[in-house]
């Protein structure tokens, strides 16, 4: 009697990570062309309103409406989608890939790879939107969608660096979420998110209670605008690391 | 013989709920076996920890000599068709045929469009809107047209219809002779799939009852019929599976008999029938003890 043994020639990791990508892929309608047809839909509709604001506005206050018009936050809408997409993509495809005998690190890994690939292509499309914007000054209307002072002083290369690392860390708060409903289901979201709740309120009274609001307040100055985005990449890590773990002794049966 | 499979001490809790106890099993290769049992047997616990689905409480599993969890090299040859199976809500059935390819190595593009014609799938259908038959249909054509050495299909006939399962039944076979492979089926339509077992496995609350060549098994009993008082004359001091009578008459079930033995039954006017495979396995699972507690 013997055993039959694997072929000892593995099909390549970056192959497996690719097909896992791929996987994400497969229905580009939910994760590229959606989204985008939103956004503009969101652009078109603020286009209206502020044409419509401005019109109404009588001719000598025009240029002071002009000016205050429109910081307008439709375009988080792409943040939350993008939190829906790792969701979704996280909580079916998982199980999904399981069925095709994919392994759980391969799978995140891909996961992984894709979503960084998501996050870069959500950058450079809202960094182009936001440089029509400031080039059409505001769609010719004086409107700020993706030039709002939340997304940076108009550096289109730091605006782009915003909307990357914002990208990134919704997407792996998404991914880590979703790795947590897989795994625990309802209960583990709640577990979480109630967790969270006292880690929040605690770090809040912990800094109240050692009056340390200056202090926090000093370090964001100090830190720069740029400087407090590029450390969301310490949660995003967390998240992305989180979720693996989660992930790795999760089952599809749920 | 070579295992693809290897089982040993295998037991898999639930929290206080035991699905596998000590299960210890061999897989030959390049053999179509019947895991079979009741719903809740363990069957599909079975399948899911054999393909690194899930982790097991204690004992070992040996895929292709490895422990098959997050072994890419091992599940690569491994195909698991399961009822449950779910799919991305966007997914299209075409999504589902052209994503199969990356991960199965041995796919078969043509003998995919060829199961798509013959078991009428709309390619341009969402997997969600489908029926039960068509879901499973699916599912039918990922497992044959991947060609995995080890292929797993777990109640794959949900809702497919006799003609469907009988397409099924015959592609399955006709692949399997001209790309052998170890097929795992399980199933409840015990009869229906009873010609094409090599192999059974009968799994029962958590344990092995059965694990032998299916004409052994399909050996190991054997219906006496007459007369009431010649038959229980003949079967006295037997075990017997399994007993009807109506009238003067009775039917009883017992172990394999000697040529002899079958000899010295017919001589005494009795009938030998033999027990289908679906016949045994329910008087080996218990429903054989409600009936006579019945009776």
């Amino acid at each position: 009697m013997t055993t039959v043994t694997a072929p000892t020639v593995t099909p390549a990791l970056g192959n497996r990570i690719l097909a896992v990508v791929r996987l994400h892929l497969t229905n580009r309608w939910t994760v590229i062309y959606l989204p985008w047809l939103i956004m503009l839909a969101i652009l078109a509709l603020n286009v209206a309103i502020w044409a419509i604001v401005l019109s109404a506005a009588a001719p000598e206050n025009r240029e002071e409406v002009r000016q205050n018009l429109g910081y307008s936050g439709a375009a988080s809408y792409m943040f939350v989608y993008m939190i829906v997409i790792a969701v979704q993509a996280i909580s079916v495809t998982f199980r999904f890939a399981q069925g095709y005998s994919v392994t759980r690190r391969d799978y995140y890994l891909g996961t992984s790879v894709a979503f960084v690939g998501f996050s870069v292509m959500f950058a450079v499309g809202l960094s182009i939107l936001a440089a029509i914007e400031e080039a059409t000054d505001g769609w010719g209307l004086g409107g700020k969608l993706f030039t709002s002072t939340v997304f940076g002083e108009g550096d289109g290369l730091a605006r782009a660096f915003v909307f990357l690392v914002l990208a990134l860390f919704f997407f792996f708060v998404g991914a880590a979420v979703a790795a947590i409903w897989v795994r625990w289901r309802a209960f583990g979201l709640t577990a979480f998110f109630v967790g969270l709740a006292f880690l929040l309120v605690g770090f809040g009274a912990l800094i109240a209670l050692t009056d340390s609001w200056v202090a926090v307040g000093e370090w964001f100055v100090a830190t720069g605008f740029l400087g407090v985005y590029a450390w969301s990449l310490v949660p995003t890590a967390i998240a992305a690391l989180t979720g693996y773990l989660v992930l790795r002794r999760a089952t599809p049966q749920g | 013989m070579s295992a693809v499979v290897e089982v040993s001490g295998l037991t898999k809790r639930f929290g206080s709920v035991t699905a596998l106890d000590d299960v210890t099993l061999r897989l030959e290769e390049n053999v179509i076996h019947g895991l079979l049992g009741r719903n809740g047997a363990g069957k599909t616990t079975m399948m899911h920890l054999l393909t690194g689905q899930d982790f097991v409480t204690s004992g070992s599993i040996r895929v292709f000599g490895e422990n098959p969890v997050e072994n890419a090299r091992v599940l690569q040859q491994v195909c698991f068709i399961k009822e449950s199976q779910k799919y991305p809500d966007d997914f299209l059935v075409r999504h589902v045929l052209r994503s199969a390819p990356w991960f199965f190595p041995n796919w078969d593009a043509g003998f995919a469009a060829d199961l798509v014609e013959e078991f009428r799938v709309p390619l341009k259908r969402r997997m969600k809107k489908l029926s039960r038959g068509q879901l499973s249909a699916v599912g039918v054509i990922v497992g044959l047209a991947s060609r995995a050495p080890l292929t797993f299909f777990d109640e794959p006939y949900l809702g497919l219809d006799a003609v469907a399962r009988q397409t099924f039944y015959d592609r399955l076979l006709a692949d399997y002779a001209e790309h052998p492979r170890t097929v795992v089926l399980s199933t409840h339509l015990i009869d229906e799939v009873s010609n094409l077992l090599e192999h059974v496995v009968l799994i029962d609350e958590g344990r092995v009852l059965i694990d032998a060549a299916a004409d052994d098994v399909r050996g190991s009993a054997t219906t006496v019929i007459g007369a009431a008082t010649v038959v229980d004359a003949f079967v006295a001091g037997r075990d017997a599976l399994h007993r009807e009578s109506m009238g003067g008459f009775a039917s009883v079930t017992v172990g394999a008999l000697t040529p002899a033995e079958k000899a010295e039954a017919t001589a005494a006017g009795l009938e030998l029938a033999p027990v289908s495979l679906q016949q045994l396995i329910i008087r080996k699972t218990g429903a054989s003890r409600e009936v006579e507690q019945s009776a």
